[in-house]
């Protein structure tokens, strides 16, 4: 049944990051992904090999476009180039949607290409409302903004990340992407409780779901999505699928790229843990 | 009235890029890992993405240098230029001037990160239809009217080192040879062969021609070019054999 007021695509089901390491296996033949995440960056090139690829593999799936460079928490004008290549990205791919950070990576013309932290304020709030607004009615679509990790808490922060993303989703009107891996991140970080995180998001407004390793280095954690899903983050998956319902889940590897077939079988987890907590949220 | 976010974004950003302690300032100091710390993650982030992305896109320069040495070029550079484009891919545009400028005594690696450079932009360079025999075929005679250019993907490099054997003895995982000074400077040019990035050596006379393609002659332009330099006899045999390299290579189109 199609709730008149549902605000998130029905769910594709279970996903992968699109990565230059696996063209060949998805050329060769159909393999057991319902859909493809690409780093939107990656194809914001001229030409060659890379929109080749994309055209192809497009063909035979379905995609989401996954920014990098929006930096929606920049508190200077938009890059209207950047989103002008965003949108021609964006009618060649025909995505289901497409989403980026809250962080900003720059200012004054100077990029670091990493996802900064913002202090969770009043500004800031205001900031990204405003620059998430400016660019869905630019795309003319909701797009879906991800959690990150972080490392630092700013001293004019007065509030949680969480109550900032739900008060941001509200008031820009826009998705959320959660990575359960960046949720956990944080939490050991920052010291907060993971299952406080969840329970303070809005459920209407989570449309997919990222999952990834870290490293983890004794007195904190860095998310470097370079090895497997952890034993702690399955858990919080779990636990966010019985809150939130069947989400669009991904496995997000961006180092040390392994063998397709053992993504694949980190996919088979999700959609097995996925499947008996929704069974146990039925019983 | 508390600080503007755009201020605050501005010092944590010189925190991170210039390690200026003023930024910890802005952050909760704990007791467990510590501002200092805590910030020093986005400062190695910083360095290890941008240096990373440089061994990426000058992969034979890193070959050939070695870790250590390629690093500390990178770091160095990383420091000198500042990214200001969005899209990573296009960092690292102005090392080959940066090597020229500080290793003027070993002009080899700026000419190898210029063959890395060219190469890169090859590979994912402008689609566009290349003039091949059949194209050829198809136009009839009108075609030696027509202005020709170098395909987008097309680069002509002028080297005065022996960098284009250094680069395949590199891409071989072979020693690379002695970095050797030529008495005069040798062309290269590069294009993508298909999906796949490529260069060849080629003669001077030939340099010359297909140099004309960049100010978009015709190949009757061309013939008289290349009849006044060597001689009708001469041009005609050149002119013959190198565009039935072009065409095969696919290394010109039509203008407009």
């Amino acid at each position: 049944m199609i709730e008149p007021d549902r605000k998130t695509a029905p769910s594709p089901g279970f996903g992968l990051g699109l990565r230059p390491d696996h063209y060949p296996d998805f050329l060769r033949g159909p393999q057991p992904v319902d859909w493809l995440e690409i780093i939107s960056e990656n194809y914001m090139v001229p030409g060659g090999k890379p929109l080749a690829m994309l055209d192809a593999i497009r063909a035979d799936y379905p995609m989401v476009m996954h920014g990098v460079s929006l930096s929606i928490g920049s508190d200077e004008p938009l890059d209207m180039d950047y989103l002008a290549a965003l949108k021609a990205l964006e009618s060649r791919v025909e995505p289901l949607w497409i989403s980026d950070h809250l962080c900003w990576t720059g200012i004054n013309a100077h990029n670091t290409h990493d996802l900064l932290p913002l202090p969770y304020d009043a500004p800031a709030l205001d900031c990204v409302v405003e620059n998430i607004g400016r660019v869905q009615d630019y795309l003319g679509r909701r797009i879906l903004i991800e959690n990150p990790s972080s490392y630092v808490t700013f001293r004019s922060s007065d509030r949680s990340e969480w109550d900032f993303l739900a008060e941001m989703a509200e008031r820009a009107d826009c998705l959320l992407l959660l990575d359960v891996n960046n949720i956990y991140v944080s939490a050991r970080n920052h010291g907060f409780d993971p299952e406080d995180y969840l329970a303070g998001l809005p459920a209407d407004r989570i449309q997919q779901m990222h999952l990834a390793g870290h490293s983890d280095m004794g007195d904190h954690v860095i998310d470097t999505h370079d090895t497997d899903v952890c034993d702690a983050v399955w858990d919080l998956y779990a636990s966010a699928i019985r809150r939130f319902g069947s989400v669009a889940t991904m496995i997000e590897r961006d180092d040390a790229i392994p063998p397709l077939a053992d993504v694949l079988a980190e996919l088979d987890c999700a959609r097995a843990l996925s499947a008996r907590a929704l069974e146990a949220e039925h019983a | 009235m508390p600080e503007a976010l755009r201020e605050m974004q501005r010092r944590f950003l010189a925190g991170i890029v210039g390690d200026d302690a003023d930024a910890e300032e802005l952050i909760v100091d704990d007791g467990r890992v510590g501002a200092r710390r805590r910030l020093d993650i986005y400062r190695n982030n910083y360095r290890a993405s941008l240096t990373g992305v440089l061994a990426d896109h000058y992969e034979r320069l890193h070959a050939y240098l070695g870790d250590e040495q390629f690093d500390n070029i990178a770091q160095a550079y990383v420091k000198a230029h500042p990214s200001t484009t969005r899209n990573l891919r296009y960092y690292g545009e102005a090392l080959p001037a940066f090597l020229a400028k500080h290793f003027p005594d070993d002009g080899e690696l700026a000419e190898l990160a210029a063959l890395d450079w060219a190469l890169r932009h090859a590979f994912d360079a402008r689609d566009t239809a290349t003039l091949n025999a059949a194209a050829v075929g198809a136009l009839g005679d009108a075609w030696i009217e027509q202005p020709l250019l170098l395909h987008p993907s097309a680069h002509l490099l002028r080297v005065r080192f022996n960098v284009a054997a250094l680069w395949s003895a590199l891409d071989a995982e072979q020693e690379p040879p002695e970095p050797v000074a030529f008495a005069s400077p040798v062309a290269l040019l590069v294009w993508r062969s298909g999906q796949q990035p490529s260069f060849r050596s080629l003669p001077e006379a030939e340099a010359d021609a297909l140099a004309q393609f960049e100010a978009g002659s015709s190949f009757t332009d061309l013939s008289a070019h290349v009849i006044a330099a060597m001689g009708e006899a001469g041009a005609m045999e050149a002119l013959a054999a190198w565009l039935g390299r072009w065409l095969a290579d696919g290394v010109l189109i039509l203008a407009d």
